[in-house]
């Protein structure tokens, strides 16, 4: 045991040796491994050290956060598992299926991510709430939303198209030539998805899970609203600052969800495993997918429209809200919430503008560091893998907190510029690029450079006509997913804008927090017609080149 | 493989440049001093629109802003100590510019337009100043209660005593003293109303009636604007924004009530500190008092003006004789008993 250690180690230090012989290489990792450890983890520590460790004892001398631990787990637990479920119901209809409706699954699968917190919670206690609109006007139903229930189904649905993002790629890429092989030698379909299609899945569920899990535990806007009694430890943090003004107290809170955060990430990579999914071989001919037997084929389609209709009802709330005088209560027409808003074009054209830059750097540089990880073998690839994955155990509101404490005096001081907002949007959406460019690279297998290689192209042909055009669409996938969290982005920004750098989702704050319900749902429309706006224009290009974008 | 990583490093570059670019170009700071002032304010949109255009008519400085909730301005002015962007905080409980003034992040400062004032709107210390004074109220939805609970022989509740009563089981509800600032002073309100053993009852058996406590005391009133609740506990200027936008909900402020004291602050190491001062003793005038009071149905700390249109004149409101210091030192005790007593058995 000690020796297969000892050699691994020496086989690690032996890699790194070899670094040497590529400087431009070194350099590289050195840059990205400093970048990150400046603008993620320094900030973060200087965070977490406001509270001096004897601070630390109030979490096991305050029972509320003890269960609020529990409760955040408890809650993390359910709704990655309900949200993969759904991811993967809608990717395996959308990729494996001949059915109808398939753009508007798409467009269903994106709403949510370009939602702006806050808002929509209002739509569902409207339409599911003690006297919901469909629960008590239309089914005449008793229920009660507030609580472990209804955040269960408002975070599921909120969240599992960030798991699908993830799930939809891999899945689109996994050949359909290895399941006709396993038909053809007599396997049932049963045994074709649970032995071909499922294991070639996992990393695309495992990244999904990952992704989905930790936007539920870092969630505060959601048990804000419908959470009723129930304590979660972000929303204990938070009101920690906004209610009690006590930094210390919600800083020792960021920190214990920082634990749960980390033991995602191991336990993502444990489950993946070292397995090879390489299914991008040189010779690609696609068979149309094998399709399942019928009452699975329309049992999974019902259920997408299920949800979708679910998510149509809730967002169609909004927007009619959005044009009426008091929603909720008068639901006549006006314009006046639009007229408000018009005199926002500054804020949100801030926040289409950091969105892009952040989000076009964050693409960037999660491609590189995906493909250093996955395809050199360079000794620290688990930690430039860790460092990569690490910003997103870190809830948004605490990210941005980070950055007032670690870059408000010299020798870098960004408080109130563009910048601050750009590099806390581009370090918060790295580990979103970082997945989605990792799940494309992993399946790209060595073959195809080497294949090229030999064909006579150096190794910058290789990169440049071989690796680059299979990471064009996880590529841009990051970049769109990122650009939408972007924009709809509040957490991250809250404690960083300043008077000149206000967006959208800042304005949806102000307006929500003094009950001008109908501006901050009109607001709340403009961003998500913006984000759709670009999508559909970044997807049009894509499409004259043949190419599509999955998210 | 040298050519690919060469390709890397371009990219990496690349980053780093823009990186750098952004960060020069975007360099707000600057700005010529005696024209301008930044106010970190805790403040209505619309408040705060007025007081940036009568300000720059009546002294011509210039203000920027940036709005939030109390707890984000000030956790932002304590983020900032080293190097403040903001002249003045304004908005929000003087609960919360206690524990600034303690950290020595505020400027002294003893406005000319103070002397008047009742001493505890002035800070002993001098660190902030009280400009306006809000009041915790019920929000009643109109509808429901004629519909449902008037029926059940109820009449609007006068007193926080009435609300004990067993027919609003469910539809109250109220915020969470242990998240909630509102809700911790609605709770020291009881407790010094009734003294501690009979607060303690009345919470328990409060507790039965209400349906869940929200984590703000503001999110207590949509819900019930909206008919989902039929009475919340909140703030009567914060209630009564909603009834101005129209919604079916009466506001009721009930004997032995408790008040906030809204205030401002110049901030240590601001920028444009003679203007701050402008914007302090500004604040205490009488047109200023009384411009906000009907922009935002507080009432103003200056016995000159009005009370808000459509609620009760601040002699008719029946305070409880509210000890803010004492408040404040047993808060980490009734916090922790409060959960462990009442939120942690539901």
């Amino acid at each position: 045991m000690e020796l297969i250690l000892l050699s691994k180690s020496s086989e690690r230090i032996n890699e790194m040796k070899r670094l040497k012989n590529e400087p431009l290489l070194l350099i590289a990792i050195i840059l990205i491994v400093a970048f990150t450890i400046y603008f993620v983890i320094s900030p973060v520590f200087q965070l977490v050290t406001i509270a001096s460790p004897s601070d630390y004892s109030i979490l096991v001398e305050t029972p509320r956060w003890v269960r609020a631990l529990g409760n955040s787990l408890l809650m993390m637990v359910l709704s990655t598992v309900s949200c993969t479920a759904v991811a993967f119901a809608f990717a395996y209809t959308m990729t494996r299926l001949d059915v109808p409706l398939k753009k508007f699954f798409r467009f269903i699968t994106m709403l949510p991510i370009v939602s702006p917190p806050f808002i929509v919670a209002l739509s569902y206690i409207l339409l599911f709430g003690v006297q919901g609109i469909i629960t008590k006007q239309l089914l005449g139903l008793q229920v009660d939303i507030y609580g472990r229930l209804g955040l269960w189904i408002v975070q599921t649905i909120t969240f599992f198209p960030y798991a699908f993002s993830v799930i939809y790629g891999v899945m689109g890429k996994v050949s359909t030539n290895l399941e006709y092989a396993a038909y053809n030698m007599g396997a049932s379909r049963w045994r074709v998805f649970k032995d071909v299609l499922w294991p070639l899945c996992r990393p695309g569920v495992a990244g999904g899970a990952l992704m989905a899990a930790i936007q539920v535990l870092t969630d505060f806007a959601n048990p804000m609203m419908i959470g009723g009694d129930l304590a979660l430890l972000p929303t204990e943090a938070y009101m920690q600052v906004v209610g009690w003004y006590d930094m210390k107290t919600a800083a020792i809170l960021a920190t214990l969800l920082l634990v749960p955060s980390l033991a995602i990430f191991f336990i993502q990579r444990f489950w993946v495993g070292r397995r090879s999914y390489v299914t991008v071989t040189g010779k690609e001919i696609s068979l149309k997918p094998y399709e399942p037997h019928k009452l699975v084929k329309w049992g999974m389609f019902a259920f997408c429209c299920f949800i979708s209709l679910f998510v149509v009802t809730v967002y169609g709330t909004l927007l009619y809200g959005s044009f009426t005088k008091a929603i909720g209560y008068d639901w006549s027409l006006t314009f006046s919430n639009y007229s408000y808003v018009w005199g926002k074009w500054q804020q949100i054209w801030n926040s289409i503008k950091f969105s892009t830059i952040s989000a076009l750097f964050a693409a960037l540089l999660g491609m590189i560091l995906a493909y250093i990880v996955q395809k050199k073998s360079v000794g620290i690839n688990g930690f430039l893998d860790f460092l990569a994955v690490l910003p997103s155990a870190i809830p948004g509101m605490f990210l941005g907190l980070s950055y007032v404490i670690a870059f408000n005096s010299p020798p870098l001081k960004l408080t109130n510029t563009s910048a601050i907002m750009v590099l806390a949007l581009l370090f918060w959406n790295l580990p979103t690029c970082y997945s989605a460019s990792n799940a494309g690279i992993q399946q790209i297998g060595n073959s195809v450079e080497d294949a090229a290689l030999n064909l006579g192209a150096n190794s910058f042909r290789s990169f440049k006509d071989v690796i680059l055009p299979l990471l064009k669409i996880p590529f841009l996938s990051g970049f769109v997913l990122s650009f939408l969290r972007s924009v709809t982005c509040l957490s991250v920004i809250i404690f960083i804008y300043s008077p000149s750098t206000a967006t959208g989702t800042t304005s949806i704050l102000g307006l929500v927090s003094y009950g001008q319900w109908g501006a901050a749902a009109a607001c709340t429309v403009v961003l998500i017609a913006i984000a759709f706006t670009v999508l559909y224009v970044a997807e049009y290009f894509l499409n004259k080149r043949g190419a599509s974008l999955n998210i | 493989m040298k050519k690919s990583v060469k390709l890397i490093c371009l990219l990496l570059s690349m980053i780093m440049l823009a990186g750098v670019l952004v960060a020069c170009g975007n360099n707000t700071a600057g700005g010529t001093k005696s024209t301008k002032l930044v106010v970190y304010a805790a403040l209505n949109e619309d408040e705060m629109n007025a007081f940036v255009s009568k300000f720059k008519e009546d002294t011509g400085i210039e203000i920027e802003y940036v709005l939030g909730g109390a707890g984000d301005m000030s956790t932002r002015v304590q983020a900032e100590k080293d190097s403040p962007n903001a002249d003045v905080l304004v908005g929000g409980s003087v609960d919360v510019y206690e524990p600034l003034a303690k950290d020595g992040l505020f400027e002294k400062y003893d406005s000319p337009n103070n002397d008047a004032l009742d001493a505890r709107f002035n800070d002993p210390n001098g660190f902030w100043q009280g400009w306006y004074m809000g009041v915790l109220g019920l929000v009643i939805n109109r509808d429901r209660f004629e519909a449902e609970l008037k029926p059940l022989g109820l009449e609007y509740p006068k007193t926080w005593d009435d609300l004990l009563d067993e027919r609003y089981k469910n539809v109250f509800v109220t915020s969470n003293p242990v998240t909630a600032g509102g809700g911790y002073i609605f709770t020291a309100c009881q407790l010094f109303r009734l003294g501690d053993d009979a607060a303690w009852d009345y919470f328990a058996a409060l507790d039965k009636n209400v349906h869940h406590y929200y984590k703000g005391a503001g999110d207590c009133i949509s819900p019930v604007a909206t008919g989902e609740f039929i009475v919340g506990m909140s703030w009567v200027h914060d209630i009564y924004k909603q009834v101005k936008a129209g919604y079916p909900i009466d506001v009721v402020i009930p004997e032995q009530t408790a008040y906030e004291i809204g205030g401002v602050a110049i901030v240590k190491g601001g920028k444009n500190k003679e203007n701050a001062e402008i914007f302090v003793d500004w604040l205490l005038t009488q047109e200023i008092g009384q411009m906000n009071t009907t922009n935002s149905n507080r009432y103003s700390v200056l016995e000159s003006v009005a009370s808000p249109e459509g609620l009760p004149k601040l002699e008719e409101v029946n305070l409880v004789d509210y000890d803010r210091a004492r408040a404040g030192e047993m808060k980490p005790d009734v916090v922790a008993k409060f959960d462990a007593d009442i939120v942690s058995k539901r």
